[in-house]
């Protein structure tokens, strides 16, 4: 069964229409690559997956039941996860600090809860090491590099157990290794039985680690196919709009 | 940030030293009691608004504030027989009213913080002034209030409750700052609002939270002030007293974009001008030159920590 589904979901800033009537669905286990050019709609169409914009139409089902989200924490407590394009972080804070930006540890309770740093400093720790990254927990976000805040934006996602995670952009600004790291680690997910969604530019990326591409058009989905009956080629075309739709 | 506040501590222990030496009276117990009292009273509303300035706003009408409640702070003693600590509770509700008020137009209407709190300054010190028909508030000759007035303006020790009170509000704020979900949610709001707001923070709520909590201090800092100084013309109470608050939170470390800042910093910042101050009084140096001293130890202050901020960085290699 699909973990999400979306019916003809559209969204519109006044009157641009950045997202028109899309309809898609997505399996557990599953890494879904997402194209197009610039300005197509993809950021868009996975914020509101994310619940930071609302749809101006259409409906969204997470596991067969209807999803209305009205902030960022519905999504999240949905178990959908979203490393944000330009990756949403706070220089001023460490790297723990971000990982756990909304979610703090505390000791104590309620009003009196006070921030459990070391906690908090263990398992960002622990969590860069899975992802194979230098990044130090006690380390300022805005002293790092490109790879390493790539690092904090990813770790976000996997301090809950997620059903779904959305990945816009994240082999953006970052070394070769980095993309590798990255694409190995979007396989670690799958195979815990998450939906991925990966919005590249980059062919390679997606043609290495997707199971099914979608490319969007100006606010529509001109395609959707398994990768293997897909080419490079001819995503260029449906991204460029040399090939109508498929 | 630690780096920070040590430096601004060895620029208040090399100024003190150097005042001490020219003028050894800077060290009578006298001199210290009465600049510690001043600590307190400008550190109080210094507090909140390194709050503000965290959160990447700024907050104007302080000194109007204090025009205005302690014109009403004294009337509800003086003209209504109010019983003091329901008077005090009334201004500090105020005080919460007002920042409420700026939190909201604010965040809501989306006003710059900036604007907001011009207007205010300039309202609420007309209100004080039209309430008072611009005359001077006080209390009566031979009127006391022993139990308020031993709170605000006693000492114990030597050592005078506006500091103590000060020096409280600091140890519980610095752990709201420092310690609590809230004000790490400051600081990131301060920074980056939308990331704030994309990890599920309630940033109108932080931010409006910031400017209770400078309103409430404010009221608080108002009764201080109206005891301390036993009566008010609203044309000139209080006036300017926003700026040794953002000089004091300035020289603190917290930037005006928002975003850093400690309460170390900002209770350091508040002794640093108090001592300033005392330095022109006791070196002799004419005091209608108070001002361009502070705004002198400022610049330089801001000069100096911005180069060691960027021999630091280049030493990291960074940008
Ligand atoms: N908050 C907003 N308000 C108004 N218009 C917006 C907003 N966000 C996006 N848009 C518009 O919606 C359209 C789609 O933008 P979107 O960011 O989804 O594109 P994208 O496919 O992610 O592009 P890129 O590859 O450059 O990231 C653009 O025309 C953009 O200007
Ligand atoms: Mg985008």
């Amino acid at each position: 069964m699909a973990v999400l589904e979306l019916q003809n979901i559209s969204k519109h800033f006044g009157a641009i229409h950045a997202v028109s009537d899309v309809t898609l669905s997505l399996e557990p286990g599953e890494v879904v690559g997402l194209m197009g050019d610039n300005g197509a709609g993809k950021s868009t169409l996975v914020k509101m997956i994310a619940g930071n914009f609302r749809p101006s139409h259409g409906t969204m089902r997470l596991e067969g039941k209807e999803l209305v989200m009205h902030r960022p924490v519905d999504a999240r407590q949905h178990g959908i996860e979203i490393v944000h394009q330009d990756l949403a972080l706070c220089d001023n804070l460490t790297a723990a600090a971000n990982v756990y930006l909304g979610r703090e540890l505390l000791i104590g309770f309620g009003p009196f809860g006070v921030l459990d740093y070391a906690s908090m400093y263990q398992r960002a720790a622990q969590l860069f090491k899975e992802l194979k990254s230098e990044t130090r927990p006690r380390d300022l976000v805005k002293q790092m590099s490109g790879g390493q805040r790539q690092a904090v934006a990813i770790a976000r996602t996997m301090l809950s157990k997620a059903k779904i995670v959305l990945m816009d952009e994240p082999t953006a600004a970052i070394s070769v290794r980095q993309v590798a790291e990255v694409l190995h680690l979007i396989r670690l997910l799958r195979d815990q039985g998450i939906a991925i969604v990966l919005i590249s530019h980059r062919m390679p990326d997606v043609f290495t680690v997707a199971d099914r591409v979608i490319v969007m058009r100006r606010g529509r989905k001109v395609a959707d196919k398994p990768i293997a009956d897909s080419s490079p080629e001819e995503v260029t075309g449906l991204i460029t709009g040399a090939i109508e739709k498929v | 940030m630690f780096k920070k506040d040590l430096g601004l501590l060895i620029l208040i222990l090399v100024v003190g030293t150097a005042v001490a030496i020219i003028n050894p009276r800077f060290l009578s117990p006298i001199n210290l009691s009465n600049t510690a009292n001043l600590i307190g009273l400008f550190g109080m509303f210094s507090i909140g608004m390194g709050f503000v300035i965290i959160t990447g706003g700024i907050e104007l009408s302080v000194g109007s504030i204090f025009a205005l409640l302690g014109v009403v702070f004294i009337d509800l003693l003086v003209t209504f027989g109010w019983p003091w600590p329901l008077a005090i509770l009334v201004i500090v509700i105020a005080g919460i009213a007002l920042g409420w008020l700026h939190g909201i137009l604010i965040t809501r209407m989306h006003l710059q913080p900036f604007v907001v709190t011009l207007c205010g300054l300039l309202i609420y010190r007309g209100i004080a002034r039209w309430y008072t028909e611009d005359g001077t508030a006080g209390f009566e000759f031979g009127i006391t209030f022993p139990a308020l007035e031993w709170l605000t303006t006693g000492r114990s020790f030597g050592v005078p409750h506006s500091f103590v009170v000060f020096i409280l509000l600091a140890v519980v704020m610095g752990v709201v700052l420092h310690r609590s979900v809230f004000g790490r949610y400051l600081f990131a709001v301060g920074k980056n609002e939308e990331a704030a707001r994309y990890s599920g923070i309630n940033t109108s709520r932080i931010v409006i939270a910031a400017y209770v909590i400078s309103g409430a201090l404010c009221g608080l800092a108002a009764v201080y002030l109206a005891m301390y100084t036993r009566s008010i013309s609203p044309a000139s109470h209080g006036s300017f007293y926003e700026l040794y608050a953002i000089a004091a939170a300035v020289l603190g470390g917290c930037s005006l974009r928002g975003g850093e800042g400690s309460m170390l910093g900002i209770v350091l910042g508040a002794i640093l001008l108090q001592v300033l101050q005392n330095l022109v009084n006791l070196l002799g140096i004419p005091s209608s030159l108070n001002f361009a001293v502070m705004g002198g130890v400022i610049l330089i202050g801001v000069l100096a920590d911005q180069q060691f901020t960027r021999r630091r960085q280049a030493r990291l290699g960074k940008p």
